[in-house]
């Protein structure tokens, strides 16, 4: 075996022995010392931010009016023990859009998510035909009061027929609907479900009435919501703002049917409003934020104290920049 | 009159080579006509996943740029941006539905937060969203004179400068012996298989990530095979049909090796505007020492007998070192993953073209041939010291 001579060694270690200085090149110069505290100059802001999301800039679909039907309540009517209130429903799969340029594979009640406001008095006798017109069993599940028979759980209606439920409505208060077949997370996040309001007795005082259901879509079937609504489409409040009166009554019928997420909420700018709870007594609470669960619902009373333009939406930011924004433009 | 025949056969053989054609012509137009009848029979086709490739996000002072690619057949639209899960405002660089493998630009302006994770979302009219989630937000540079400058200097510490290095133990394995020698060969050969083993790996990942209509191994074969077969014949070119002799080997090791170092300057151009990759110190030393031993690769082939004057030495040491630049560049600048997969699959080819020829010359010249001990150990020590070396970067 051929043995290196020192000075071959030497040779040999030669590259690397000046790899060393050569390395130092790329090292960075002496460390800076404490920087003094300043105010950081930042790269220029862009104006972005609410302001970018009012009027035509907003990115929501559906004109003026497309939601009036689910925002403004039929009238209440006045106690009259046995009159008989009929509701006609279909259920259809329709894709609607529910965001700018964005199309959900919903199943509805009567074409729109959330379903029509059903209405009656207490002791009116609720007469709700559900025709099928989808692709799937459905029901509707009251909230309320009712016999056994009539709850929309043991009896699932088959595609192309339908059933007819029948009750005294009671009792009185804000209350729900949606379809308890199952898988009952795909039939309630699909969009079948809606507002039911129970009138009392003795009439609540004249109001601006508004409904105003919370909801979300979860548009590529992950299990999370990808959009956040009320009424149905995203944003649709912050193109549209609710014009209302200063001092005026306004009473809004507020439920939150969101799917996969644990709560909602509803949060108002600049006034502080009367929340009661479920509308079913008189008590409330006086705050500016209500927090509900899946199912949970209230009636809202407030009278603003200022014209302006006030906020709304879920103070949750996340549902919030997904679409459950709007303003009232008060006057 | 024979010939006559014979040529007239020769024409009707060309002509028949056509029908083949034609009937396939026939063929498609009729299943082209029919639409999708015949796929009825077969049952309902699955909807389009509607997700977008995501090629890059560029973040400039309050603005982010995300350049996007409908990577399937069907038309996709860009319906709505969020970032961080929230609805932006945006504008698009054109049309906002994406053709197959159209790209487009989205422009959103956004008041980002330095060096904090963000997660921009591109959604479908279907409502599909595609995420895309960067570690951290860093201003992407824009070209300038400085940074082509940074460029070029970062390519030649980590390219040029450690093969030169390495080129110089050329006097210390002049006095070695033919063994040794031979030992030093197998470790050139242990050495780029490494690499080429390591870029053909690149290549692949590289391509995977591809969309579906531009990916493929294929692409990943074109770009091999004909860097292999372009070497083989520069091989037979140099050493004029024998085996080739040591300054032609050590020649073609050089460009192997800088085909290799292109794609590394491109990984490295490219990683750093991505902001994938903190340019370090560390890094570039790792780099060097990685590299030094490629200088040492060139060597050897050269130390057998014959003089090589100091200016084909630094010759060598350019085609196997500069490359890193124009690498570091390409990538740095343009950022294109299709390139991307070419240049390392290319450097894979030529890798392993060179590792044939030093084989072939080791078994030739080399005491013992290839099944020597010292051949063995040496491939085996190659391979070793490119894998610790590596370990530094």
């Amino acid at each position: 075996m051929a043995k290196f001579s020192r000075k071959q060694l030497l040779a040999g270690t030669l590259p690397v022995v000046a790899a060393a200085p050569l390395a130092k090149l790329a090292w960075p110069s002496a460390a800076r010392g404490g920087e003094p505290l300043a105010i950081h100059e930042g790269h220029e802001h862009p104006l972005i931010g609410h302001a970018a999301m009012i009027g035509d800039e907003v990115p929501a679909p559906g004109g003026p009016h497309a939601l009036d039907a689910l925002l403004i309540p039929p009238p209440a009517l006045p106690h009259k023990p046995g009159r008989l209130r009929e509701y006609n429903l279909t259920a259809v799969d329709r894709t609607i859009q529910v965001a700018q340029n964005v199309e959900f594979n919903a199943w509805t009640y009567n074409g729109t998510v959330p379903g029509p406001v059903i209405r009656a008095t207490e002791d009116d006798l609720l007469r709700v035909k559900l025709v099928n017109g989808g692709s799937h069993p459905h029901t509707i599940h009251f909230h309320g009061i009712h016999p056994g028979n009539m709850d929309g759980v043991f009896e699932p209606v088959p595609p192309g027929s339908e059933f007819t439920y029948e009750f005294p409505a009671r009792p009185y208060g804000m209350h729900l609907y949606h379809c308890h077949a199952t898988p009952l997370k795909k039939h309630i996040h699909k969009g079948l479900y809606g507002a039911f309001i129970i009138d009392p007795p003795k009439p609540r005082k004249p109001a601006r009435e508004l409904v105003m259901v919370m909801n979300g879509y979860d548009t590529d079937g992950d299990g999370e919501n990808n959009f956040y609504t009320v009424n149905g489409i995203a944003f649709y409040y912050a193109k549209y703002p609710i014009r209302v009166k200063k001092g005026e009554l306004v009473r809004i019928y507020l439920a939150n049917l969101t799917e996969f997420d644990l709560i909602n909420s509803f949060h108002l700018h600049g006034d502080f409003f009367r929340y009661y709870p479920t509308g079913s007594s008189d008590h409330f609470e006086y705050t500016d934020t209500v927090m509900l669960c899946q199912g949970e619902r209230g009636i809202i009373e407030i009278e603003f104290a200022n014209t302006g333009r006030f906020m709304f939406h879920a103070h949750q930011s996340e549902f919030a920049e997904l679409g459950w924004m709007g303003f009232f433009e008060v006057q | 009159m024979a010939s006559e025949a014979v040529a007239a056969r020769g024409y009707g053989w060309r002509l028949w080579a056509l029908v083949p054609l034609l009937i396939l012509v026939g063929a498609v137009s009729l299943l082209a006509s029919s639409g999708d009848s015949l796929f009825d029979l077969l049952g309902r086709n699955p909807p389009p996943a509607d997700e977008f490739d995501v090629r890059r996000v560029e973040f400039k002072p309050g603005e982010i740029k995300i350049r996007v690619t409908n990577p399937q057949r069907q038309d996709l639209t860009i319906a709505l941006v969020t970032v961080d899960d929230a609805i932006v405002p945006f504008s698009v660089d054109g049309d906002r539905t994406l053709g197959r493998l159209r790209s487009a630009t989205i422009i959103v302006e956004h008041d980002w937060v330095e060096d904090e994770p963000i997660a921009v979302g591109v959604t479908s009219s279907s409502g599909i969203q595609t995420t895309e989630e960067i570690a951290a937000a860093v201003e992407t540079p824009g070209p300038s004179g400085k940074r082509f400058l940074g460029f070029a200097l970062i390519g030649f510490l980590v390219g040029i400068l450690p093969v030169a290095l390495g080129l110089a133990w050329l006097p210390s394995l002049r006095q070695v012996s033919p063994e040794w020698l031979a030992a030093f060969m197998a470790l050139t050969a242990g050495l780029l298989t490494f690499l080429g083993l390591e870029a053909l790996s690149e290549a692949l990942d590289l391509q995977a990530a591809l969309p579906g209509g531009l990916g493929g191994t294929g692409l990943v074969l074109v770009g091999f095979a004909t860097t292999y077969l372009a070497l083989s014949l520069l091989g037979r070119w140099l050493g004029r049909g024998a085996t080739v002799s040591g300054l032609a080997l050590a020649t073609l090791v050089a460009i192997g090796i800088g085909l290799h170092n292109l794609g590394e300057g491109l990984a490295i151009g490219t990683s750093f505007a991505l902001g994938e990759l903190a340019l370090g110190t560390f890094f570039v030393i790792g780099f060097m020492v990685h590299n030094i031993t490629e200088g040492l690769g060139i060597a050897t082939p050269i130390a057998d007998r014959e003089r090589v004057s100091f200016g084909r030495l630094a010759v060598l040491a350019l085609i196997a070192g500069a490359p890193t630049i124009p690498g570091a560049w390409i990538g740095g600048f343009v950022t294109n993953d299709l390139l991307g997969v070419l240049f390392f699959a290319g450097a894979a080819g030529a890798a392993f073209e060179v590792v044939t020829e030093v084989g072939r010359y080791v078994r030739e010249r080399a005491p013992g041939g290839l099944a020597s001990p010292y051949v063995v150990g040496g491939f085996l020590a190659g391979i070793a010291v490119m894998y610790v070396t590596g370990l530094l970067i």
